[in-house]
């Protein structure tokens, strides 16, 4: 999983001789980049929820109609989602990239911003000196407005808790913009059904950011700081998207 | 959006969270993060050996006294560095794991009696990990930490008498000369400071951080850093007298011998330096060292220790490889040689303390005795 660490965490080495020694400055360029990057399959991500929107009547529809039969009601939504062009899948796979790219992220902070000896240690074999100003820039400068970003947030360092708050409430906020809402429906059994469902999804809606919330408590918070500004890039994103009406055929 | 994506969704990020949650170390297993380190003072072997400091008698391993007795009931955290002796003090320091989601670990310095391993003073301020063993003279134990300061506390109370911010995290034991300590940064700057009250006399600036701790000789310190050079400091007056290019980092201190310079780098390139700077000899060994090397008394062999688990002897004229020996685990620690015994410290190795004959790298005793399984 830590497979992207290393070409990360020789990125971050350069974004920092590049953007004045700054570390914060480093992991903020390095998210727009890594944003930048997927933003092709988030966009398709985007399309597809729309398209799978639009379809949602007809969805229905079949539901009503095979809902004693599940291995046929299976067989036409296939039917529907290939007439429509849709791929099921198109709205898992940026997640799935993301899991790297996490890992990725959490292995560079740790290389670059190191709390522990056998970090730093494995990461001396990897840094490409062919790229111009590595040589010696290891650990770079931890302290950002006196918190430690190498380490996890710390009662010595109280105010460092700010930073998973704000993971929560970017996290919170995008998860909210990201997810539409359930669709109302005319029959009594429908709107249970749907009342179910955007009661689960409200549930997730914030458990996920609370999750999130938790395990940047236990990690470095240079991470954190990759979780705001990467959420507050997809809530920009989604603004962008909606204001030009793109991704909307 | 069709329920079965959401909820496909939700799941992916679950088992997101899941992993991240398992790689932060909430699943309750303990990875040492650092190195154990050795120490001999007369008879007795002293080692910062993980839940225990153990004090052994060099020539057989038996034990003396370990600190604390028993880890189940009684532990004292993981104990990593160098412990630092004199004739009446043993002083090691160890991290205590976090007790809670919320708590963080402690660092703390213990100071025990060296002939019963009683515990006289404690000291928990600093908020960073210790990585390296600290010093002792003028009554004080001076020992640098993560947090980025240098503490130097009274050795007979445990009291902080100065402390002394750098830009960066201290990973180096400092090195105590008359009146001055000595110590590196990972800030890049090398401290010439007042033993008394930690004042400043001056910096040496380098290319790299510094993580080792210097030689001294002739009033030269001698020390290498994170942009692969080594360098040569006039030690009245911190200005550098000459420099030394490596392939890549130099990690651990190094070892002197008359004039001759003996240092590592982390590529586990060997160089016998002569106190021009100019390269006598060096010896590409193609495995990885963190740690300096170690000589002989009579200055003959070179000893150097190797992530992959090897102690190589080296003849310190040609630096031609005279033996080496595997065993089982990591070694991070310089070895330590005292008479015709060169000893270890594998971290991950059943066996975690070797004590191996300096002629040949034959097994004289092991710690702890393995206790053969009936089937």
């Amino acid at each position: 999983m830590y497979f992207l660490a290393y070409p990360f965490a020789n990125l971050m080495l350069l974004l920092y001789t590049f953007l004045g020694n700054s570390t914060v400055a480093a992991i903020a360029v390095l998210t727009l980049l890594i944003s930048l990057l997927t933003l092709p399959l988030t966009l398709n991500q985007q399309k597809s929820s729309r398209k799978m929107q639009e379809f949602q009547p007809e969805l229905e529809k079949l539901q009503k109609k095979y809902a004693k039969d599940k291995e046929k009601l299976a067989q036409e939504q296939m039917q529907l989602y290939k007439k429509a062009g849709i791929n099921p899948m198109s709205g898992c796979l940026p997640l799935l990239i993301q899991m790297p790219i996490w890992f990725g992220l959490i292995g560079a902070i740790k290389y670059c911003i190191p709390s522990t000896p056998l970090d730093l240690f494995k990461f001396s074999h990897h840094i490409y000196k062919w790229l111009p100003g590595v040589v010696g820039l290891v650990p770079l400068q931890s302290t950002f407005l006196g918190m430690d970003l190498g380490r996890p947030p710390s009662m010595a360092q109280w105010w460092s808790y700010t930073l998973p708050v704000l993971v929560f409430v970017t996290y919170w906020l995008q998860q909210k913009l990201m997810t539409p809402p359930t669709a109302a429906s005319s029959s009594s059994d429908d709107k249970s059904q749907g009342s179910a469902m955007a009661q689960q999804m409200q549930t997730m809606q914030t458990m996920m950011p609370l999750m999130m919330m938790m395990f940047t408590l236990s990690y470095p918070t240079g991470l954190s700081i990759y979780f705001i500004i990467s959420s507050l890039i997809r809530v920009a994103q989604y603004y962008f998207i909606k204001t030009n009406g793109a991704g909307t055929k | 959006m069709n329920r079965f994506l959401i909820r496909r969704r939700y799941i992916l990020l679950a088992i997101l969270a899941a992993l991240l949650l398992g790689a932060s170390g909430c699943s309750g297993s303990s990875r040492a993060t650092s190195w154990t380190g050795l120490t001999i003072a007369g008879d007795v072997l002293y080692a910062a050996d993980m839940e225990q400091v153990q004090a052994l008698d060099v020539a057989d391993g038996e034990p003396v006294w370990a600190f604390p007795k028993n880890t189940e009931d009684d532990g004292r955290g993981v104990f990593y560095v160098t412990p630092a002796v004199d004739k009446e003090h043993v002083v090691v320091a160890s991290q205590v794991p976090s007790t809670g989601f919320f708590s963080q670990p402690k660092n703390v310095v213990w100071a025990l009696e060296s002939d019963t391993g009683r515990e006289m003073w404690r000291f928990d301020e600093a908020a960073g990990q210790y990585v390296e063993g600290g010093a002792l003279g003028g009554g004080l134990f001076v020992i640098g930490n993560g947090d980025g300061n240098v503490y130097a506390l009274d050795v007979e109370s445990g009291d902080l008498e100065w402390q002394f911010e750098t830009g960066h995290r201290v990973w180096a034991t400092p090195l105590i000369i008359s009146d001055t300590v000595y110590v590196g940064s990972m800030d890049r700057h090398l401290y010439a400071l007042n033993l008394s009250d930690g004042k400043v006399r001056w910096d040496f600036h380098a290319g790299g951080a510094f993580a080792g701790t210097p030689a001294l000789r002739n009033g030269t310190l001698y020390v290498g850093a994170f942009d692969d050079k080594f360098y040569a400091i006039d030690a009245e007056t911190g200005t550098e007298r000459w420099v030394f290019s490596g392939e890549n980092w130099f990690w651990g201190g190094p070892a002197v011998y008359d004039d001759v310079i003996y240092t590592v780098d982390v590529n586990g390139n060997v160089y016998a330096l002569d106190d021009a700077g100019k390269q006598i000899w060096r010896e590409p060994l193609g495995v990885l060292v963190r740690a300096g090397p170690a000589l002989t008394e009579d200055g003959s062999m070179l000893f150097v220790t190797s992530e992959d688990g090897t102690l190589y002897a080296l003849d310190t004229a040609d630096g031609f490889e005279l033996w080496s020996v595997e065993s089982e685990g990591q070694m991070f620690s310089p070895p330590v040689v005292d008479g015709t015994a060169v000893y270890v410290t594998p971290i991950y190795g059943k066996k975690r303390i070797l004590a191996l004959h300096v002629d040949n790298g034959r097994e004289i005793w092991f710690h702890p005795p393995v206790v053969e399984e009936e089937e």
